[in-house]
């Protein structure tokens, strides 16, 4: 066993000690605070790209570093580097809170690399649920009214909840199988086929990953957690924890991949509604937010049809995808922090006349929604059609669509995100910007531009590390 | 030809709002050089040699069998034409624009690259990628530079027109997926014999997406409307350009690959088309906007476009792509004349510019023009566009065709009406001041006007060169 093919998570756990130390200070230094937090994750993205190549086995063969985990624990650093550069005032946290709110970050993000390249059950659920428990602390940090402790407790509950039946399906995986090691059930899953205890607990195990990615019915959090949370905090849940269960939603359902109708009938299912509602129910939010809560919903749905494909191109498409979403819902999020600075809750209506008030945010915005909503040239739009194209080489017809459908109800209320951004005017005062925050702008709207045009490297990547897991 | 706007883009990108006179002169070089290449394909292609030419093909995404693959033939090659002269002369329509110059420039040139690449492109994926760039910057240019309910207008237009990507997304890729080849190259997906049912299928599916774009009956309703909150040169490009993307595709796209599905689905076409023509006819002799008259007589004149394409004979098809130029130009005209008009005076009712022509006799001159080549006056070009579209129509369709020429006869009259109520009646003292075009804003209605005598005088070069590709198309159906 090599240390050093545990690095990442190695050095997450370093800065996670560092960040520890700096919570026992009893007089809170948040600006020297963050500058560490943020150095430390912007070396720990250069760690995560070094190690991208590794490959190997460690801890019993319960835990496997290859293509597939390097690249999401690369998405997951750039995720948790993000998050910190839009966190230097943090005015929904109580300042003491600050070096807390980093650790926990931190330690989330440990979880979901541990999470990703997990291939054995229990170390799964551990992994799973060192992220979850982070996030539980995280979600009610947000100071002021109850609308945060509300939305603790949901978060809380859901998460119990779905956890439960995800132990459950394992159990009932580990008991038709006699192993929780990946491998061997995939080599037992064959003999399951003529009996539904295998499909049954596999649709239960990844109940825990749909919980997180909120597919219906394990949404009903979302709503309420996007509004009740700090920004920052949600910013994380909405981008790189998303990523880290598409991840895991792939390498459970190759699983079931024998099982072929049955099982893919249950993710059209889910597939559908998820996109429907999401969609339908974000038409009438005014809350920004809960759109964007609404909006994810729909989106995991549209993930989810390439991961039902359960084929070399679709589950790459999935992975494509969820790259996409972390880097364009991060966008939409980013201005968000941004135009409340003071850390309130943002209604659609609020965003007007932010054309006058910083005309690079509103570019950023623009891009981001017509990203979300499958506009071209943007990498929104080139990983809808990868998704809808590798559905129809299985076949799925109907699904795709319903997916082409909701495409155009989603366009409705992401419009009226521009118009108001765009064509409302109002006699506010601009919004300064600091030289790193531009330049993230800058990179943000040149990464959602050019991979939209360019999608072949990515796709590349996507297609190697998909068949280290089929 | 692509690339021009799109380093117009990055150019302007980088320029101050402030200096608009640059940002001007950038936007009309990008337009320029489009407009000049297009007039190099046009005239360069080569009529004996056929098929396509012109070609760029790149591989883009493996995994997919996506290429870059773009050319020109003759079915094309008068649409890019057509293109280049909408986007050069609508640039120096807008010249008096104020109002967030930057933005408008970049948003039109987005709006043109878009429809060059729709033209070009023999990749499916490509094709609809530009399908959609040409389509999505319509709703933010109306919503900010628009007039008369633009808000509704840009929402239904952009709804409507994502409503049709809804449909034709599932036709391609059907196509592609049933092909068993993992191509979006259209000429091979041209060779694969699909089974009927699967043509049907695609082929309805492809037909009503891009039939919204056509504005073919009854999908039409976003486009009046769209047209008149539209700022002047969007019109133009809109009406004059943006919905030939559709009938374009409908030849490219649905015919070129499901010929089954189009002997099926031919007859339903051509209802559609004669609906829309009588029904574009009688709705705009009821307007009082001139505006309106004119979004009205587009659906009319696409319908003669639908009706061409679903006769399916080398006269129908040569005259329906003829049309589409011909009727692209004089649109443009209408929308470049009556703009002019609108913004000296703010009103486009008929009945208040009464007498127009003694105020602006050069400005009328131009609108009454392309009432002219509207009704289909011999000597410009819609004229044989028309008759050809109408001869091969009354051949496969006999009523449905006369029933057409019979609600051009009476829009003919009508539209003569409107000229003489809006331009020759007692004058509206209110507006005597206003001085008429000068010799620069002229410039642009000029080589409309040029273009439209052009070919009406010598339509064989264009149709000499559409039929090169014609031909073939109808042996491969």
């Amino acid at each position: 066993m090599s240390v050093l093919q545990f690095g990442v998570e190695l050095y997450y756990l370093v800065m996670a000690l560092v960040l520890f130390f700096l919570t026992l200070r009893r007089e809170p230094k948040a600006a020297a605070d963050h500058r560490l937090a943020f150095t430390l994750s912007a070396l720990g993205l250069v760690v995560a790209l070094l190690c991208l190549t590794q490959q190997g086995e460690l801890f019993f063969r319960s835990y496997r570093v290859d293509l597939f985990s390097q690249i999401f624990k690369l998405a997951l650093a750039l995720g948790l580097f993000l998050v910190l550069a839009i966190s230097r005032s943090l005015p929904s946290i109580a300042e003491r809170n600050h070096a807390e709110f980093y650790l926990f970050l931190t330690t989330c993000t440990i979880g979901m690399m541990m999470l990703v390249s997990s291939v054995e059950l229990l170390t799964i659920y551990v992994s799973l649920e060192l992220s979850s428990y982070s996030l539980y602390i995280l979600v009610p940090l947000r100071r002021g009214d109850d609308i945060d402790v509300e939305a603790g407790i949901k978060y809380l509950f859901f998460g119990a909840v779905s956890s439960c039946f995800m132990l459950f399906g394992l159990s009932y995986i580990f008991g038709a199988t006699h192993s929780t090691y990946l491998t061997d059930i995939l080599a037992r899953m064959p003999e399951l086929v003529a009996s539904p205890i295998g499909v049954v607990g596999l649709i239960l195990a990844m109940a825990g990953f749909f919980f997180k990615l909120s597919i219906f019915p394990f949404h009903f959090w979302a709503p309420d957690v996007y509004q009740g949370g700090a920004h920052q905090v949600v910013t994380f849940i909405a981008t790189a924890s998303k990523a880290a269960a598409v991840a895991l939603l792939i390498r459970l359902a190759v699983l079931g991949a024998q099982y072929g109708y049955h099982f893919t009938q249950i993710l059209v299912f889910l597939s559908i509604i998820s996109m429907t509602l999401g969609n339908l129910v974000a038409i009438i939010q005014k809350d920004f937010k809960r759109m964007l809560a609404y909006s994810s919903i729909a989106h995991a749905g549209y993930v989810l049809i390439g991961v039902l494909t359960l084929q070399e191109t679709g589950l790459a498409s999935s992975i494509y995808y969820a790259l996409a979403y972390l880097v364009m819902n991060f966008t939409v999020f980013m201005v968000l922090t941004q135009v409340a600075q003071d850390g309130r809750d943002l209604k659609i209506a609020e965003l007007a006349g932010l054309y006058h008030r910083s005309p690079l945010l509103s570019m950023s915005l623009i891009l981001g929604i017509f990203a979300l909503a499958g506009v071209p040239p943007s990498i929104g739009f080139t990983g809808k059609l990868f998704l809808f194209t590798s559905a129809m080489n299985q076949g799925y017809f109907w699904l795709v669509l319903i997916g082409a459908v909701n495409g155009t109800l989603s366009l409705y209320f992401y419009l009226r995100v521009v118009y108001a951004a765009y064509f409302v005017e109002a006699k506010l005062p601009p919004i300064q910007l600091s030289p790193p925050m531009r330049a993230l702008n800058y990179a943000l709207c040149a990464t959602i531009l050019y991979f939209g045009v360019a999608p072949n490297s990515i796709m590349e990547l996507a297609r190697a590390a998909v068949r280290a897991v089929l | 030809m692509l690339l021009s706007p799109v380093v117009g883009i990055a150019i302007l990108l980088c320029l101050k709002e402030e200096q608009r006179f640059l940002i001007r002169a950038v936007a009309l070089v990008a337009a320029g050089i489009s407009f000049a290449l297009s007039i190099y394909t046009f005239a360069g292609y080569d009529k004996e040699l056929g098929g396509i030419q012109f070609v760029e093909k790149y591989d883009w995404v493996q995994a997919f069998g996506i290429s870059y693959f773009v050319g020109v033939e003759g079915m094309n090659a008068p649409l890019l034409l057509l293109t280049g002269i909408v986007i050069f002369t609508g640039v120096l329509t807008m010249w008096e624009l104020q109002h967030r110059v930057k933005e408008y420039f970049i948003f039109q040139l987005a709006l043109v690259t878009g429809v060059f690449g729709v033209f070009m492109s023999y990749d499916l994926f490509f094709f609809f990628l530009f399908y959609e760039i040409a389509v999505v910057p319509m709703y933010v240019l109306i919503l900010v530079w628009g007039s008369t309910r633009r808000i509704y207008a840009a929402m239904k237009l952009t709804l409507y027109l994502m409503a049709g990507s809804g449909l034709i997304i599932p036709g391609i890729l059907l196509l592609y997926s049933s092909s068993g080849l993992f191509t979006f190259d259209m000429l091979k997906l041209h060779g694969v014999p699909f089974s009927p049912w699967i043509q049907n299928i695609a082929f309805v599916l492809l037909f009503l997406g891009f039939g919204v774009l056509a504005a073919v009956w009854p999908f039409h309703t976003w486009s009046p409307v769209g047209h008149v909150a539209a700022p002047t040169a969007v019109s133009m490009l809109h009406a004059g350009v943006l919905m030939k993307l559709g009938s374009f595709a409908i030849l490219r796209v649905a015919m070129y690959l499901c010929p089954l599905g189009f002997q099926y689905w031919a007859q339903f076409m051509a209802l559609l088309a004669a609906i829309g023509i009588v029904y574009g006819v009688f709705v705009g002799l009821a307007q009082t906007d001139l505006k309106y008259v004119i979004g009205y007589s587009s659906v009319s004149h696409m319908g003669i476009v639908s009706l061409g394409l679903a006769t399916g004979t080398v006269d129908g098809l040569n005259g329906a792509v003829f049309q589409m130029f011909a009727h692209g130009v004089m649109t443009a005209l209408f929308f470049s004349a009556v703009g002019f008009i609108y913004d000296r005076t703010h009103t486009r009712e008929i009945h208040e510019l009464g007498g127009f022509s003694r105020i602006m006799p050069v400005a009328s001159a131009f609108f009454i023009t392309a009432a002219l080549c509207g009704a289909g006056v011999p000597g410009m070009a819609s004229f044989w566009a028309e008759l050809l579209v109408l001869v091969a129509a009354v051949k496969v369709f006999p009523l449905r065709g006369l029933l057409a020429i019979a609600a051009l006869v009476v829009g003919a009259l009508f539209a003569l009406r409107v000229v003489q109520t809006t331009f020759y009646n007692e004058p509206n003292p209110k507006f005597a001041h206003f001085e008429d075009v000068s010799p620069f804003l002229g410039l642009p209605r000029m080589i409309l006007i040029g273009f439209l005598v052009f070919f009406g005088i010598f339509p064989q070069y264009m149709l000499g060169l559409i039929k090169t590709s014609i031909v073939p198309f109808i042996q491969g159906l």
